[in-house]
């Protein structure tokens, strides 16, 4: 909430009547063109396309609540194909959860179907018994319509309103949606005394034209409510538009598809009141560090130190002897925290109840539970410091503003090196993060308001190193050892889908995903011993389903059921970056003996493909002696993420590679 | 004042701490058989039901449950649902660690509340609350109590003793007590396996109870509707959404819905009428009429699903649907009723249980039953059911959602149990016809007609109006033996009259044939390899279901790269089972053509825990046999 108050005193005088430039955005002129058609003209699979989707966000002021911001959207869409019906469903979700503001309201409004029938338009209104109003829960309203009469052919339009008080930030503007937009318009109004930044997300440009010019907010009078009294002010009208947006379509390998939505959104930059000091909000990282440690839910309660004393003494105890290293009591302190407290899945880089009240009730959010190792390490002499972190579902934090991150883990400092920490998962250790939190970067802050950007995707690549020692016999059967050590980011994921899980589901699974392999003496070495090392799974299995005789030949893929079949990229062409969390290396120690009667009659070649920068390799090695012939193959993807320029060289290397995993070890008789 | 409250504040807390520990719902106790395959435990389930007249029901539940690791939580169900005519009464939850002390309560502020729209439904006026807990500890144990009160007294909850795989029963109990007049009545099903104790059985009393029910696994095909134990319950005398009624049986039912629920809704304006009246012009078949008046259905209305109040049961009004084009199952079938009845075609509103899963509305045993509507046109001796909430279902068609079920059809003098359409084993076909060629890279290139007829009908259907890009994806899952597909051209026809679909397609792929030093490899059966596995189980428990067979024949001709001859081809194959006949066979045409055929022919049916191995390998073997190669070696 944020008011006139002095502002006002001093533009009193300037009162005067000046009319709204309000801008003639034409609903209801749908033409028998637009009715007519039959597809998109472009994008001819389109089931449906935004024909025009036009807002404006300007300024209201009330001498109660003071300065709101309305957004006013009309969108017309055309319905091409039946799968395109659910477009005429619409949900516009609005915030209620506010703790000292007014709700977020939303009202629809002028929402027709028009239709043709033996060549005339004709036009269904929505009435109230086709719009909704839904408590969806605490914090969310949705507002949704349905429209009547909307069949294969029919263009709908409506008009609603976004009303907030939360003026930090503007509703998101989308200029793409997943079916094709023909036309997207946005326009602020900001008022000389407020800057936003505008931040335009996607591959695509807006055709951008700005003005000054002057404007008028009214408000009732305080002494005669007949009377309304208005104030004139400088201020700064922009537009955004473009043309003929494609839709937006999934594509294997994304983070999070919303990266890459053409959108705009706007943040609060700074105010500038009449006689009063410019207020920054969040420039620089500087000032969203500051911001964000001057909030009572971050600052302070990175300070408290006393609730966990005892314990920690406890904790540190055992190891009083003068060889604990640094290092040392990080680890005793991260387990012990992340053995304690459990996570209740709340992302958020403030604290909710505190930590003295998390502590207590061993349940807490990501801020309350990163803030207790925070503290527990700072009190037993480590140097640590919270790091923002955007999840993967949150987005890219590309511009420095505090709404860009959702969540915070901590980084300690042990000899000069930034060790990252996670205590929210109790399979995370000391620089294996959760995979949610694999995204690009996060920014560490101090309470001096200093910050560095820290590069959360791992430098260590996380490897799964197999081990089989497999023998044929001679009628195909292949009997074997399976071993496979798991190390950091896929030690973890291992452990998380391990963990509770149906020990004979699982097998009878894993059975069915190696090809229906049987397995016997399943076993796991370290499964929660310690998180730190890697996890070893081991069993041993019998297969019919992996060596084809054929003409009194053996085939025999050596890599079993590990070859690739598919290639995981299908298209042409890519616009997004490839997304893979974390650089990963598996390695492959096959060594086959061969039935007695059988020799080799050819194997696959020794090979080494790599991509031209070594992004992506694969090595495959071979060595026949007598009746044992030994594999050591390797696959490394040497990075987290790619940029798009890449895509067609990588999707040539899973070609390569592909066809190279499908040969074959052949055996004939002596 | 103050003081007061304070001392009370002390006193409780000590009472509290006092009482705190539960020997009872320790959870080290429990025995092995129990938490074997066991996430959670539900120590206790307790249902009370009192049924205080037509108009008042109250259901107190108290469960126990154990949770074992992470993987149990779903066991506690602590949800309930409300809406004007339910009420949650009471509802709380106590937590207690291993050894039984109390570790936190959940007072009813701190349940979470939550709107019941959001997926398909635009809007339902009904809502959850439910309780939303971390756990600090394994194991841990929740005491959970709720109390409804309703006049709903139409659904008496059916008393499901298992609710979900992998969770053991150490206790269930159901009591429900009711005046002797309502005319209560009960079901039991699938007790043979369970020691289920009926301990009480009156004119107004009815209660059973069951020990240590071990828990189950998830067994693929596994029929739960025929293995999980349940009583189903309802009255004579009921009361649904304000409306009073009484039914003995289906007949009687059915006039009491068509009566009371019914009547009214099916009036449509003058100018419809007329409308539909010129479009079915001089037609006098009330079959092909009934084609006349789906079709402009379909075009005409969408599925919404807006539910409030009755709303839930009772169809919108047919003008308002005709007003504004949409309106859910209940409404878009009773608008087709409406519609029909204009043109002089008799129709019936039909409830019944819509699932892939077959599952029969009870035929000796009325009560409130069914999740879904249809609409039933009689055709002779024979009925036609409409799916009024499809724009693309051909006329009739049921497979895969509707068919092969006992559904209640409400005729105006009285309901009536028919047995919906069966998609028999043979009528679920699918013919291919192509042809292939490999050059001497081993390059492929071919052709093809796929005609897909029954319940594969509906499987194929939806890829002509799916992206460019899923359909890609589509084929090439379906070909996922063909490694580098390319799709040069697909096109397509549906014939819904006959209710056939066909696909050609024009693909090719490098390197389908593998060639080392003079000799060419390759699968003969490109096109249809069955590619699914069945799942190894160790010691299966329960029996499987096939609910649908199906037919697959192929014939494709195979035209071999020029300087090569055969060296290797697989030999002919013929299998019969109890579940099917399998069948391929490679004919030599001339030098360089080769003609593939083959046959999968699986049966519908229901088999004992001890067959599934025996399936298994039926299945594995057809697999093995689908990918046999052929080996080519280059004339020198």
């Amino acid at each position: 909430m944020m008011h006139l108050n002095k502002w006002f005193l001093g533009f009193v005088f300037l009162i005067s009547f000046v009319n709204l430039n309000s801008q003639n955005l034409e609903l209801g002129k749908v033409s028998v063109a637009e009715l007519q058609e039959k597809m998109h003209s472009i994008d001819t699979s389109a089931v449906a396309a935004v024909l025009s989707n036009k807002a404006k966000t300007s300024f209201k002021y009330n001498e109660k609540s003071g300065f709101s911001i309305h957004t006013e959207f009309q969108i017309r869409i055309k319905i091409y194909k039946k799968e395109g019906l659910s477009w005429a469903n619409f949900e516009v979700p609005y915030y209620v959860g506010y703790e000292n503001s007014i709700d977020d309201s939303v009202r629809f409004s002028d929402a027709v179907t028009y239709n043709l029938e033996n060549g005339v338009v004709v036009k269904t209104k929505l009435n109230s018994e086709g719009s909704f109003m839904t408590n969806a829960n605490k914090y969310w309203n949705v507002a949704s319509i349905t429209l009547p009469n909307v069949k294969v052919g029919s263009v709908i339009e409506f008009r609603y309103i976004l009303k907030s008080d939360n003026i930090v930030k503007f509703p998101h503007f989308n200029f793409q949606y997943e079916i094709p937009v023909n036309y997207a318009e946005y326009g602020t109004e900001i008022p000389g005394f407020f800057v936003y930044k505008a931040i335009v997300n996607g591959f695509l440009q807006a055709k951008t034209e700005q003005r000054v010019s002057s404007g008028t907010l009214h408000y009732a009078n305080k002494n005669d409510f007949t009377r309304s009294d208005s104030v004139n002010f400088k201020q700064l009208i922009s537009t955004y538009s473009a043309s003929n947006i494609p839709a937006l379509k999934y594509e294997p390998y994304v983070d999070n598809l919303e990266n890459y939505r053409f959108s705009i959104q706007h943040e609060l930059e700074k105010t500038q009141f009449y006689q009063e000091q410019v207020k920054d909000y969040a420039t620089t990282w500087e000032g969203v560090a500051k911001t964000i440690f001057e909030n009572k839910d971050f600052g302070k309660e990175l300070e408290q130190g006393v609730y966990f004393l005892d314990d920690l003494k406890i904790i540190l105890k055992k190891e009083e002897s003068t060889t604990v290293t640094e290092l040392e009591k990080l680890l005793i302190i991260f387990k012990f925290v992340q053995q304690k407290m459990n996570w209740n899945k709340e992302n958020s880089y403030y604290t909710d109840k505190g930590v003295k009240e998390a502590y207590a009730n061993k349940i807490g959010n990501s801020a309350e539970i990163n803030f207790i190792l925070i503290n527990m390490l700072k009190i037993a002499g480590i140097n640590a410091n919270p790091v923002l972190v955007s999840t993967k579902d949150h987005g890219i934090p590309v511009y420095p503003n505090h709404t860009v991150f959702n969540y915070v883990i901590a980084a300690a400092n042990i000899g000069g090196k930034q060790i990252l920490l996670d205590a929210t998962s109790k399979f995370t250790a000391p620089d294996v993060l959760p995979l949610n939190a694999l995204n690009w970067r996060g920014r560490l802050i101090r309470k001096d308001g200093t910050s560095d950007e820290i590069n959360l995707v791992p430098e260590i690549p996380s490897k799964k190193n197999y081990t089989l020692l497999i023998a044929v016999d001679a009628n195909g059967k292949i009997d074997g050892k399976f071993r496979v050590q798991n190390t950091n980011s896929e030690a973890l994921i291992f452990r998380e889908k391990f963990s509770g899980v149906n020990k004979e589901s699982y097998l009878e699974k894993l059975e069915n995903d190696l090809n229906g392999i049987e397995i016997s003496d399943h076993a796991i070495e370290n499964e929660n011993m310690d998180l730190s090392k890697p996890v070893t799974e081991i069993f041993t299995f019998a297969t019919t389903n992996h060596c084809e005789i054929i003409a009194g030949k053996m085939f025999i893929n050596p890599m079993l059921f590990f070859a690739l079949s598919k290639n995981p990229f299908v298209r042409e062409n890519r616009q997004m970056p490839l997304y893979f969390g974390y650089a990963r290396q598996n390695k492959y120690n096959i060594s086959v003996e061969i039935p007695a009667g059988y020799v080799v009659e050819s194997l696959p070649k020794v090979m080494r493909i790599s991509t031209a920068g070594k992004e992506a390799t694969f090595n495959i090695n071979t060595l026949n002696v007598g009746n044992k012939i030994q594999f050591v193959i390797s696959e490394e993807i040497n990075g987290a993420i790619f940029y798009a320029e890449f895509y067609g060289e990588l999707k040539e290397f899973y070609q390569k590679i592909i066809e190279k995993q499908n040969e074959k070890i052949v055996l004939k008789r002596i | 004042m103050k003081i007061t409250s304070l001392f009370l504040l002390f006193f409780t807390t000590v009472a509290f701490t006092v009482h705190a520990q539960k020997n009872e719902y320790q959870s080290l106790n429990i025995s092995d058989s129990l938490t074997e395959n066991a996430n959670a435990v539900v120590r206790l389930n307790q249902i009370d039901i009192v049924i205080s007249s037509q108009r008042s029901m109250n259901i107190k539940t108290k469960r126990v449950v154990t949770v074992l690791n992470e993987k149990g939580i779903n066991a506690i169900d602590a949800i309930e649902s409300y809406d004007k005519r339910r009420t949650v009464k009471a509802i709380e939850a106590i937590i207690y660690d291993a050894l039984g002390n109390e570790i936190k309560k959940i007072k009813r502020k701190d349940f979470k509340d939550q709107s019941a729209s959001g997926g398909s439904t635009i809007f339902s006026d009904g809502r959850y609350i439910y309780m939303e807990y971390t756990p600090t500890q394994y194991p841990f144990t929740v005491v959970y109590e709720s109390e409804i009160e309703t006049s709903n007294t139409a659904f008496i909850p059916t008393w499901s003793i298992l609710s979900d795989f992998y969770v053991s029963i150490e206790k269930s109990v159901l009591n429900v007590n009711f005046p002797a007049t309502l005319g209560f009545k009960k079901k039991e099903f699938n007790f043979s396996n369970f020691k289920i104790k009926k301990d009480t059985d009156t004119a107004t009393q009815l209660s059973y109870s069951v020990a240590t029910v071990l828990a189950q696994k998830f067994e693929d095909f596994t029929p739960v509707s025929k293995v999980f134990p349940k009583v189903m319950m309802g009255l004579e005398s009921f009361n649904l959404e304000g409306v009073d009624g009484t039914a003995k049986n289906w007949k009687e039912y059915g006039k009491w819905f068509s009566e009371n629920i019914l009547m009214g809704t099916a009036i449509l304006n003058e100018e419809t009428k007329v409308k539909i009246k010129s479009l079915v012009g001089i037609e006098t078949d009330p079959i092909k009429k009934a084609r006349i008046v789906y079709q402009y259905m379909q075009e005409k209305s969408r599925y919404v699903s807006v539910q409030v109040g009755i709303g839930g049961f009772k169809p919108m009004l047919a003008s308002d649907v005709d007003r504004l084009g949409y309106g859910d199952c209940k409404a878009l079938s009773n608008y087709t009723r409406a519609l029909l009845d204009v043109v002089g075609v008799p129709s019936y509103y039909t409830e019944l249980f819509g699932d892939q899963d077959i599952r029969n509305i009870e035929a000796d045993f009325f009560s409130i039953q069914g999740n879904h509507v249809i609409l039933c046109v009689p055709n002779g001796e024979d009925t036609v059911f409409l799916e009024c909430t499809s724009q693309d279902d051909p006329f009739g068609y049921q497979a895969n959602f509707t068919d092969d079920r006992d559904v209640v059809v409400m005729k105006p003098e009285g309901g009536e149990i028919i047995h919906t359409k069966t998609y028999h084993n043979k009528d679920n076909a699918q013919i291919s016809k192509g042809n292939y060629a490999i050059d001497a890279n081993g390059n492929f290139s071919g052709k093809i007609t796929i005609v897909s007829e029954g319940s594969q009908y509906a499987r194929k259907a939806a890829i002509e109006n799916m992206q460019p890009t899923a359909k890609e994806a589509h084929y090439k899952g379906y070909w996922s033996t063909i490694n580098n597909l390319k799709i040069e051209k697909t096109t397509f026809s549906n014939d819904k009259e006959k209710v056939r679909f066909t696909e050609n397609g024009i693909i090719n792929a490098i390197n389908y044939g593998t060639i080392s030093g003079s000799k060419m490899m390759f699968a003969i059966n490109a096109f249809n390899q069955f590619t699914g596995s069945v799942k190894r189980i160790r010691n299966r428990k329960n029996p499987f279901e096939i609910q649908r067979g199906f037919i697959d024949t192929d014939e494709i001709e195979v035209a071999l790269p020029a300087g090569f001859a055969v060296e290797f081809i697989p030999s002919d194959f013929e299998s019969t089972t109890k579940f099917g006949e399998y069948k391929s066979e490679i004919v030599k045409k001339d030098g360089a053509t080769l003609i593939y055929k083959r046959t999968l022919f699986i049966k519908k049916g229901v088999y004992s825990n001890k067959e599934y191995d025996e399936y298994r390998l039926f299945m594995e073997q057809i697999s093995k046999i689908d990918n046999a190669k052929i080996i080519l070696t280059k004339n020198q």
